[in-house]
């Protein structure tokens, strides 16, 4: 993509009914992204048929859907880091130090990083969107069942970073991720797997059930035995923002994490959830030194988020560029462009550059907006924990069960959420941490369907996993993740002896 | 009552540590019956929707071997107290969700909110005002303002 390319997009972005369109749009999405299983899909198929019916311009209506859906990467953090209830997918990461930081009495700090990082990971990523999105879609249709599955492959093997003081749990609750996502209709041969002949069961587990049981109830759970310890004592909340040299502290994990977020993006059927978890064990294995991600870290919290926001971007490379969508959001936006009889596909560019354009340079405008608007209400949002807990642990709860009813209308998801609570609860008591097994589940399901379908193509030969440059390469890159921090440890070991 | 000694403490925690592993035994073998019986009729690839759920309970079950042998550090479980104070927690959402399609969502949520407002210390004329407020605005919030479907019972809400 040209200058011209962008300078006419920003002809559209900027003209003042587009810039209002999008900073209603940052405002909403940034709202529904704090409500967990509301999400960035619902918000966006609630406001399409209000957008088409008032008679919006094409291109209006998809800067208005495409600034709700950034708008709600940003605001999933929100609950994420103050109540430890993600309010999507791609927020679940965030939680692991964010919430700490926030118990900690650095609300305002976490959510001012967040936004920061967010920022950088959406910005970078436009950037390269504008000038990588046509190039980058050959990656995209070069990913087979193959491919995917030594992508995942390499995901867990920078699991090797979760690995503490006691791998036995970190390890275990990684098999018991993966264990949860066997449960539900097997898609490769229509099987029913662990179901019970209980409809409620036929779907599997759905994520958002699984995390807000796993990380609210549990917490709720935990909350309560300190209560009747008596020690459960009320929350410091500092107004202090990141310093400058916090924020330049920040900088490079978050570059990072927008690569990796961004790359993942691009891949079809990966999305946010994928691409936060990865980021973050990724940055894990690079910057934990001292074991303090979990605990707080300013780099465990900003490498997901950023990932989350590059991902949100990247999906659009192959909406945009294949007709292809790259996450369930992209898909209700592929049917809102096909609503103005919009073919997406490599001729998109050619042939309606206004709307591309427009797109895109909303994207910009959207992100400083986004950061603009957010900042200052960091503060307001952070004192929100300095509500008694007799209030504050309710409201956890009720936006806890209306999150997994609202997105399910199912009595029976509710359950099943405050059974995983329990078992989430006894989980963290003896010990393991939730991340693990976020992880298993997230990659699960994503890796025995590609594995199961690249071996239905090869005829059961295991060397499809080896057959192409591109699967080569992440052999390389997960062999490395595994042992370059050990050789390097050896070294250092063999330099100081 | 004397605080138990730091020995008494590793044992403890050695004991639910074993007993977990145990349990995760115990369920990677029920997991792996399961997984073996699925039934099929078709399958496109040669490992077939057993082989997956498979491999995962042989692998649970030599990590709960593992955490047999070093369970490794936990948190002591919680007293007599805390039980039953989880318990009723459980117990009041639990019957507050399974009544919710009966009584409406308004109702049950009062019912809840109080309840959970109680047990964290509110008095009980604070706990049902902050259940009657809550339960108003969640309802506000996700029905009426953001068009969702809640359970309505008699009263309408």
């Amino acid at each position: 993509m040209s200058f011209d390319f962008l300078w006419q997009g920003m002809n559209v972005a900027l003209l003042p009914q587009n810039l209002l369109i999008g900073l209603i749009g940052c405002f909403l999405g940034t709202i529904i992204g704090c409500l967990p299983a509301i999400g960035p899909i619902n918000g966006i198929a609630l406001l399409l048929p209000i957008a088409y019916t008032s008679g919006l311009a094409p291109e209006s209506t998809l800067i208005l859907l495409a600034s709700i859906y950034y708008g709600a990467e940003y605001g999933g953090r929100i609950s994420s880091i103050l109540l430890n209830v993600p309010g999507d997918a791609g927020a679940v990461m965030t939680a692991l130090d964010g919430y700490p930081m926030a118990r900690k009495g650095e609300a305002t700090k976490a959510l001012a990083i967040s936004g920061i990082s967010s920022f950088i990971g959406g910005m970078l990523a436009v950037v390269a969107m504008t000038f990588l999105a046509v190039p980058l879609s050959w990656l995209a249709i070069k990913f087979g069942p193959a491919e995917y599955f030594v992508l995942m492959v390499f995901a867990f093997a920078t699991l090797g970073s979760m690995v503490g003081h006691q791998p036995v749990k970190t390890l275990l609750g990684c098999v018991l991720g993966l264990m949860l996502t066997t449960i539900g209709l097997d898609a490769t041969s229509g099987a029913y797997r662990f179901t019970f002949d209980q409809p409620e069961l036929h779907d599997g587990i759905e994520f958002i059930i699984l995390v807000i049981g796993l990380f609210s109830i549990s917490e709720v759970l935990l909350m309560l035995e300190s209560q009747v310890k008596g020690a459960l004592k009320p929350l410091v909340v500092s107004g202090a923002y990141p310093s400058w040299s916090e924020i330049r502290f920040i900088w490079w994990p978050s570059v990072r994490a927008t690569v990796v977020g961004f790359v993942i993006g691009v891949l079809p059927g990966t999305g946010a959830s994928v691409a936060s978890a990865v980021s973050y064990t990724t940055e894990k294995r690079i910057s934990d030194k001292n074991g303090t991600f979990g605990h707080g870290d300013m780099r465990g919290l900003a490498a997901p988020e950023a990932a989350n926001n590059a991902a949100a971007t990247g999906a659009f490379v192959p909406m945009l560029t294949l007709g292809v969508p790259g996450s369930g959001t992209t898909a209700v936006m592929l049917g809102a462009l096909m609503l103005y009889n919009i073919q997406p596909g490599p001729q998109l560019f050619v042939e309606q550059p206004k709307l591309v354009g427009g797109l895109i340079a909303s994207m910009y405008i959207g992100n400083i907006l986004l950061l603009i608007m957010n900042l200052p209400m960091v503060q307001l949002f952070a004192r929100m924990l300095l509500l008694p807990n007799w209030v504050l642990i309710p409201g956890i709860t009720a936006l806890s069960i209306l999150g997994v009813y609202s997105a399910f209308a199912s009595v029976m998801s509710v359950v099943i959420m405050f059974g995983i609570g329990i078992v989430g609860y006894l989980l963290r008591k003896l010990g393991f941490d939730m991340a693990p097994i976020i992880l298993g589940f997230v990659l699960g399901k994503v890796m025995e369907v590609n594995m199961r379908n690249a071996l239905a193509i090869s005829g059961g030969e295991f060397s499809i996993f080896f057959s192409s440059t591109l699967s080569l390469v992440l052999w390389v890159l997960a062999a490395l993740v595994v042992c370059l921090p050990w050789w390097l440890r050896r070294r250092q070991a063999r330099l100081a002896g | 009552m004397s605080q138990p000694s730091a020995a008494e403490l590793a044992r403890r925690q050695r004991v639910i540590g074993r007993a977990s592993a145990a349990v995760l035994m115990i369920f990677a073998m029920v997991y792996g019956y399961f997984g073996l019986t699925i039934e099929y009729s078709f399958s496109s690839d040669p490992i077939g929707p057993r082989g997956f759920p498979a491999g995962l309970a042989v692998t649970l079950f030599l990590l709960g071997g593992w955490y047999w042998l070093q369970p490794g550090a936990s948190e002591d479980m919680p007293e007599r107290a805390g039980i039953v104070a989880a318990a009723t927690f459980l117990a009041v959402s639990l019957a507050s969700v399974l009544a919710m399609d009966w009584i409406g969502f308004v109702p049950a949520m009062t019912i809840l909110m109080s309840a959970i407002a109680r047990l964290f210390g509110a008095s009980w004329p604070l706990s049902l005002v902050n259940g009657v407020g809550q339960a108003l605005t969640w309802w506000l919030l996700f029905g009426p303002l953001l068009g969702g479907t809640l359970p309505k019972g008699p009263l309408g809400f």
